[in-house]
């Protein structure tokens, strides 16, 4: 391969094109703070998509299901031996992500003759003592995109990920025009699920801007078709757990009025 | 770089923390138990005499503050009630260092398990993985350092209700009917609450929450008068023991406040 450094940018573009085409039917996630914590929700049929990783740490996945599992795995073995060996308090998302994950990913990636990782994961990360919480996206390269760079300044209280660039960009929009304030989980929720319905709606029906009824009707289709997923990430929870799987009737109870 | 790939084991059968702990560097493995004689010279730190008994409100686990190595007093609030998870708590007697470490490294276990796994670990799985850890502590022990003989309460959540286990050097787990209490002022506490188990007003398990509290305070200052390792009340410094109940809803400490009420009107009088 370094003799045809051509061919090398060629099959890196190619990997791309796969993975970009492998990922596109996923069912999009959607991660707010709100005044209490931070929600992370998506729509699953047949699978779990959003995971614990360690004490104020979540993830929610698209992808290949063995390899979130991998980096599932990966995530929170170094998370767990970091909180070990020094403490709970000095586990960090920035660092996971940055030092740990993103070279994994970016190896499996340009390592052409391996195979690389088909998975596309949203962190959320509760800010301690008053600072923000953190939303980052890693991508099956490597890439991270944060929701702020820890040197103040401007900072998004959301994360999103969609089963295509497009997708994503369309939820990001839409969070940020409506998402400036978000009282509590109940309106986390209703913010959460419509910012998914336009995500879903731009992969499945490449429509651009959705009205709100076209929402409100995706929305109805999907739950009859599937579940939401949502965890909740609480600030003033007991040690270790934090994060907490919304049960059935708890939703139920919540979107009532929905 | 590091590898960070997880390996294939842990995908399919789930290694146990200690063991992924091993592999990234961060936990000796267990020693081999050689026949080489103790050292007389190192005086390892003890921690002695907690009890622990199922009554009305679940069970209560309470241990004294006091550490002492040979006839030094090296400290006077050791924490020997630790609590693991929500349900489960463990109560050390024998070397702090050692105990701290087996708990901090099961604390962790439960959690790295139900994060892996996705379910909770069962109090069997729980009860068993402070045994393998004792088990492998066994090399120290016999060389004289590092004897741990603790005490693992637990809230069984499944069937709804208490169960409590004391382990041997080996890290043989017994379930206990009743009571149970280890370290070296633990001869005086058993004594006290088999009498009061078997010939008191009401058995152990019938106790109201005032009265079980009342017993146990009484039976740390009966095995503080003839044990000079077991710490009772200080009048000087107002440190109390750790007194710890353990119920469906979870862990309450007692409150010092409660227990220094406890001790003015039913015990020093």
């Amino acid at each position: 391969m370094t003799e045809e450094p051509f061919r090398w940018v060629e099959a890196i573009a190619n990997r791309r094109e796969y993975i970009e085409h492998q990922l596109a039917s996923g069912s999009p996630i959607v991660a707010l703070g709100y005044e209490g914590g931070a929600l992370l929700l998506t729509f699953s049929r047949d699978r779990r998509k959003i995971f614990e990783i360690y004490d104020r740490i979540a993830v929610g996945a698209i992808g290949h299901p063995g390899d979130i599992e991998r980096l599932r795995m990966t995530a929170i073995e170094v998370a767990s031996t970091e909180g070990f060996t020094r403490s709970a308090q000095d586990v960090s998302l920035r660092r996971l992500a940055h030092y740990s994950l993103s070279p994994l990913l970016k190896n499996a990636f340009e390592q052409i003759y391996g195979p690389p990782f088909l998975a596309r994961l949203l962190f959320v990360e509760l800010g301690e003592n008053g600072s923000p919480d953190l939303f980052l996206c890693l991508d099956y390269d490597g890439a991270i995109q944060a929701s702020h760079s820890g040197f103040g300044g401007a900072q998004e209280r959301f994360g999103v990920l969609g089963a295509s660039v497009a997708a994503t960009e369309a939820m990001s929009r839409w969070l940020a025009e409506k998402g400036k304030s978000v009282p509590d989980l109940k309106a986390a929720l209703q913010l959460a699920l419509e910012a998914w319905a336009v995500g879903h709606l731009q992969s499945v029906d490449d429509a651009v801007k959705p009205s709100d009824v076209e929402i409100q009707e995706h929305l109805k289709e999907q739950q009859a078709a599937s579940s939401i997923e949502a965890m909740v990430l609480e600030k003033n929870a007991p040690p270790h757990l934090a994060c907490r799987i919304l049960a059935k009737t708890e939703l139920d109870e919540l979107l009532k009025s929905f | 770089m590091r590898d960070l790939t997880p390996s294939p084991a842990l995908v399919s059968a789930g290694e146990d923390f200690p063991a992924v702990l091993r592999r990234h560097g961060a936990y000796p493995e267990p020693a081999l138990a050689t026949g080489v004689a103790a050292n007389p010279v190192l005086i390892p730190t003890q921690a002695t005499t907690i009890l622990a008994f199922k009554f009305s409100g679940g069970v209560l686990v309470a241990g004294d503050r006091r550490a002492t190595a040979g006839n030094t007093v090296v400290y006077d609030r050791a924490d020997k009630v630790i609590e693991i998870d929500r349900h489960s708590l463990m109560a050390i007697a024998g070397v702090p260092a050692t105990a701290w470490e087996m708990a901090r490294v099961l604390e962790h276990s439960f959690q790295f398990f139900r994060r892996t796994q996705l379910q909770e670990m069962s109090l069997d799985g729980k009860v068993r993985a402070l045994s393998k850890l004792l088990r492998d502590n066994l090399a120290l022990v016999m060389q004289g350092v590092g004897m741990v003989a603790p005490i693992f309460a637990a809230f069984d959540t499944v069937s709804n209700q208490p169960r409590v286990y004391f382990y041997d050097a080996l890290g043989a787990q017994f379930e206990v009917a009743d009571f149970a209490a280890t370290g070296s002022g633990s001869p005086a506490v058993r004594s006290v609450l088999h009498y009061e188990n078997r010939w008191g007003k009401h058995p152990l398990r019938e106790l109201k929450e005032p009265e079980a509290l009342e017993l146990a305070l009484r039976s740390l200052e009966t095995a503080a008068e003839s044990d000079t390792a077991t710490g009772g009340f200080d009048r000087r410094t107002g440190v109390y023991p750790i007194v710890k109940i353990i119920a469906a809803g979870g862990i309450v400490t007692i409150a010092d406040d409660q227990l220094a009420r406890l001790y003015r009107t039913r015990i020093l009088r």
